[in-house]
């Protein structure tokens, strides 16, 4: 071989070894999720282009529950057509009573319990009759590291947060059972990851309850969407080292670049936001639990104007 | 021997390479931008003083310069009297908030309430001071409790001498339940009150109204409709215009200036200064001729401050005033003479 190719060929190595060490946590983060192929029923349509269904989750992880017992308290079907810039978000009231696959009827919170992303998948697949691409799922420290490592988000918070019982199940060397007091003030914000995650989690002084909240949590997706694109892929790394083991999903590496790369071509006037108010649902009391009753008929129609 | 030497360089150089390989890429970051103190930045010189918040500490912007006049303690939206002497503003603390009274200087002068409890559900909140026109009085938005349901915590309108041994405090407005409350006060000196009302829908939509309130527990008139979406008014000094942020079932508000009636209750044609930006807390200039505001800078990140003329036919040019600041949105600027 002449000895010009093999020095040219030491140098590209080389420089493979120093982008491979940078891309390092990248691979490793994406090492300690869960493949698609592993979980029934997951399988990512393929094409760079190909509209696709992510079913967003987010669970209370604080020292309160024991990690494989954890409920979701969020989750947000979202539909993303790459080609026409639009995107979808369905949120689904965490106390919706449906049939949950092999367990029987219960809260549709309760399906990531039982079952983990399969079981809060298969709920949602078989309740809603949608197909789903991927998942992905955070937890409170999750969310409050990703939102930091963006810089923050910007949103108009529409009305005073209130809130004097807010868990304090984040603040180191408290009891996870302590509180405290919540007031996220009107007006265009700035909100790091613990006002943020404040926002979009506090309930009880909101007269929409958790509906109230999965508004906010859309608005506060939007948000982090917009900071988002504004990053590239040399920004993952430090990203994923972050957030490595705070966020587990099921998108590939190709699949999150994409997602990154059309971030910031979406217009938020085009994302379509969708809650679940009456008539669309109603309250309820089965078992002695307060729950959402859906109303099917007006639910699936709804939902298979978007999400097939 | 020669040949060693070559081959051993050539190694080091591609060694150098790889870490080069591995800097450059860690070039090509888009990253967060970076954030510095208003005291770090200059703008160009305006009329009289303007005073923001970043991270808990008051600035006064003068003569194109930021000084810090107050530590970072949780301190926030500081408003002026009229006699040009004092400041009022809020001090945060982790679980309530407390009135003050600051010279200028930000020497603080003293305490007007006393928010603190052990019992975390017992403290409350006092947000948005304003002193009255003839600076006897401050209003402000409070946390009054409701003793039947202690998940209820809705802002209302509360005015209090501006003496820190008075004690009597009059409730002025009565919020919609489980809204949070009303906000943004601005007493008149007809007596009356302009303030922001929040409602919510059976769609579960948030309505934001701008109210006039002629006395305290009156019932009030709106002054802009519920789906213009109208929250944080700002006036001029001679009350004959109105600054709001005008939302307009958009994702991003407006920036308005309309004339103010209040006679009739009621307000002129609105002006679009700033159209479809994320901007809040609108103050005017002392002459009421342009607005200080907050708004992202071009790239995103935190809050900075911009000013805009007022009077103009064409559409008026922003100007941001300093950069890379991170300001406390909720904190109106507040500009004196």
């Amino acid at each position: 071989m002449p000895r010009a190719l093999i020095v040219s060929a030491g140098f590209l190595l080389a420089g493979l070894l120093g982008l491979g060490a940078y891309f390092f946590p990248v691979f490793q983060a994406a090492g300690s999720t869960v493949s698609a192929g592993s979980i029934p029923g997951l399988e990512p349509q393929r094409g760079s282009n190909a509209p696709f269904t992510v079913l967003l989750l987010g669970s209370d992880d604080d020292a309160k529950f024991p990690p494989d017992r954890l409920n979701t308290q969020s989750m947000i079907l979202v539909r993303v057509d790459p080609s026409a810039r639009q995107a979808t978000m369905l949120s689904i009231p965490r106390d919706l009573w449906v049939p949950i696959p092999n367990e029987g009827p219960g809260k549709i919170s309760t399906a990531f319990q039982l079952g983990g992303p399969e079981g809060a998948v298969a709920a949602v697949e078989s309740n809603f009759r949608v197909h789903v691409d991927d998942y992905a799922w955070v937890g409170l420290n999750g969310l409050v590291k990703l939102i930091d490592q963006l810089g923050g988000v910007n949103v108009t918070v529409t009305n005073p947060v209130m809130d004097d019982f807010y868990p304090s199940d984040l603040t180191a060397g408290s009891s996870p059972y302590d509180y405290y007091r919540v007031a996220v003030l009107p007006g265009a914000a700035h909100l790091d990851g613990v006002h943020a995650l404040q926002y979009v989690r506090s309930r009880h002084g909101d007269i929409r309850g958790d509906f109230g909240r999965s508004e906010r949590q859309q608005q506060v997706l939007l948000a982090i969407k917009a900071q988002a694109s504004h990053f590239n892929v040399a920004d993952l790394p430090t990203l994923a080292k972050a957030l490595n083991s705070e966020i587990k999903t099921s998108m590939g590496l190709t699949r999150i670049r994409q997602v990154i790369a059309i971030a910031g071509q979406f217009d938020a006037a085009k994302t379509h936001r969708v809650v679940l108010l009456p008539p669309y649902t109603s309250d309820g009391v089965i078992a002695g639990q307060d729950v959402v009753i859906p109303n099917w008929d007006q639910i699936l129609p709804l939902v298979h104007q978007t999400f097939p | 021997m020669k040949r060693a030497f070559i081959s051993a360089g050539l190694v080091v150089g591609m060694l150098a390479f790889g870490v080069g390989v591995y800097q450059a890429a860690g070039f090509l970051k888009a990253g967060r931008a970076h954030v510095q103190k208003p005291n770090q930045t200059t703008g160009p010189s305006l009329q009289g003083s303007i005073y923001v918040v970043q991270a808990g500490a008051i600035y006064r912007y003068q003569h194109g310069t930021f000084a810090q006049i107050t530590s970072e303690a949780g301190w926030m939206q500081p408003a002026a009297d009229p006699q040009g002497g004092q400041l009022v503003a809020v001090r945060r603390q982790a679980n309530e908030s407390d009135l003050f009274l600051l010279e200028r200087s930000g020497r603080v002068d003293a305490q007007l309430t006393h928010n603190g409890s052990s019992a975390i559900e017992l403290n409350h909140w006092t947000f948005y001071p304003r002193f009255s026109p003839d600076g006897s009085r401050v209003f402000y938005a409070y946390d009054a409790k409701d003793p039947y349901n202690s998940f209820r915590v809705d802002l209302a309108i509360f005015a209090s001498p501006a003496d820190p041994a008075a004690t009597r405090s009059v409730q002025w407005t009565y919020p919609n339940q489980y809204t949070g409350g009303d906000v943004n006060p601005i007493p008149l000196r007809s007596s009356g009150l302009i303030y922001t009302k929040f409602s919510i829908d059976d769609q579960s939509k948030v309505h934001s109204q701008i109210w006039y309130q002629a006395r305290p527990g009156g019932p009030g008139v709106a002054l802009t409709d519920s789906a213009a979406d109208c929250p944080q008014p700002a006036l001029s000094a001679d009350e004959h215009l109105l600054a709001m942020v005008c939302m307009n079932g958009a994702r991003a508000p407006d920036l308005v200036a309309a004339t103010f009636f209040p006679a009739t209750f009621s307000l002129g044609a609105p002006n679009i200064l700033v159209k479809g930006q994320l901007v809040g807390s609108p103050s005017f200039a002392p002459d009421g001729k342009t607005l200080a505001y907050l708004g992202p800078g071009t790239s995103g990140g935190g809050f900075q401050l911009w000013t805009v003329p007022v009077a103009q036919s064409t559409a008026p040019t922003p100007r941001q005033i300093g950069s890379g600041l991170d300001l406390d949105a909720t904190s109106a600027p507040v500009w004196v003479s």
